[in-house]
């Protein structure tokens, strides 16, 4: 009752947004896509820099992995030499509490949020992708509620698994079983809910996949210098149409050059499925 | 009171924090474990106080490292 009232503003806001993507002509499941979307945008200048300090982690892999290999009896010990480790050097680990704890308001306003919208839900089409009859409804409901669920809790594990690092093993096996614990408590909530999360950890997946390829990039940029004179060549082979196989080879090849805005580019791609 | 403090850690641990995406802290021990200590230590007040500047200082733009409760500087 107390944190609905104080989070009262940022639900309003956040239906505000919900209706305005609405009158835009999305329906209202593409609205809670696209509001995820537009949450998860405003938190992308941390993911760069959560980027950039990965690859300063990686230049100092070897040190770390030497600091691994002396404490590997002791997971507390290790951890606080690390710790020591990356003050001495710079280093920013990747993650950090406050960005996470960012999504909670967000996520509790949206289920308020929602929770309304099932007990009254306002005029428009309710379905999503045809195979969802109405997010308004538990998830239990119908059997595409399921199909969101098992998307759900796949797109977790995964998340879990790009972003759980140095973690430790017990902790980070508990965190993957626990959203199969989780499966009877969320099939009560709305679907939207589901939609939610769905998009968010697939999302998260998308940068995940970004920054694995993009991280040992930078052990290998000589493949730059190789990237100028292809591309040259494929300009010739673009004028007769009807190789369209050709470009196709040849366009993945230019991709390793643009390497600073391919990181942008890709997480929008990625995160819009 | 304290293990009211304690024990909204840990249901948090269980509930929420698997659902907001796992990350490792920037500092050791973790900002969880730290309101656990604080709370034990500084009592329910004192320990909220501490905690919530932890998740504060657990930014993007901090440095992190290695930052016990009981090293604290808030209350001298």
């Amino acid at each position: 009752m107390i944190v609905a009232s104080i989070l009262t503003p940022l639900e309003d806001l956040l239906r505000h947004i919900l209706n305005a993507l609405h009158s835009l002509g999305l329906p209202w499941a593409w609205s809670i896509v696209g509001l995820t979307i537009i949450v998860r945008m405003l938190l992308v200048p941390l993911t760069v820099k959560q980027i950039h300090s990965m690859q300063n982690m990686q230049a100092h892999a070897p040190q770390m992995k030497e600091i691994q290999r002396k404490y590997k009896g002791d997971r507390t010990k290790l951890n606080e030499e690390l710790m020591k480790f990356y003050k001495e050097n710079n280093i920013n680990p990747a993650a950090s509490c406050l960005p996470l704890l960012a999504q909670l308001p967000v996520f509790i306003g949206l289920f308020y949020t929602l929770r309304r919208f099932a007990k009254k839900p306002p005029p428009g089409d309710l379905s999503w992708l045809h195979f969802v009859p109405n997010i308004a409804k538990h998830a239990n409901s119908h059997w595409s509620g399921y199909v969101l669920l098992a998307i759900y809790v796949l797109s977790q594990v995964a998340s879990t698994y790009f972003m759980s690092g140095t973690m430790q093993k017990s902790q980070r096996y508990l965190m993957m079983v626990l959203p199969f614990v989780f499966i009877p408590f969320i099939l009560k909530f709305p679907t939207g809910l589901v939609l939610y999360w769905m998009t968010t950890n697939l999302w998260t997946v998308g940068q995940g996949l970004v920054t694995r390829r993009l991280v040992p990039k930078v052990a290998t940029t000589p493949t730059v210098a190789p990237a100028g004179p292809k591309r040259s060549s494929r300009t010739p082979p673009k004028d007769d149409a009807a190789t369209g196989a050709d470009i196709d080879t040849a366009a993945p090849a230019p991709r390793p050059t643009p390497a600073q805005t391919r990181r942008v580019k890709k997480k929008k791609g990625g995160a819009r499925r | 009171m304290r293990y009211v403090g304690v024990a909204a850690v840990w249901a948090y641990r269980f509930t929420l924090a698997p659902f907001l995406g796992v990350g490792q802290c920037k500092y050791h021990p973790s900002c969880s474990q730290y309101a656990i200590d604080a709370y034990k230590e500084f009592g329910f007040f004192k320990g909220t106080v501490l905690a919530g500047w932890r998740l504060l200082r657990c930014n993007p733009w901090s440095r992190g490292g290695v930052d016990y409760a009981r090293d604290q500087k808030v209350f001298k």
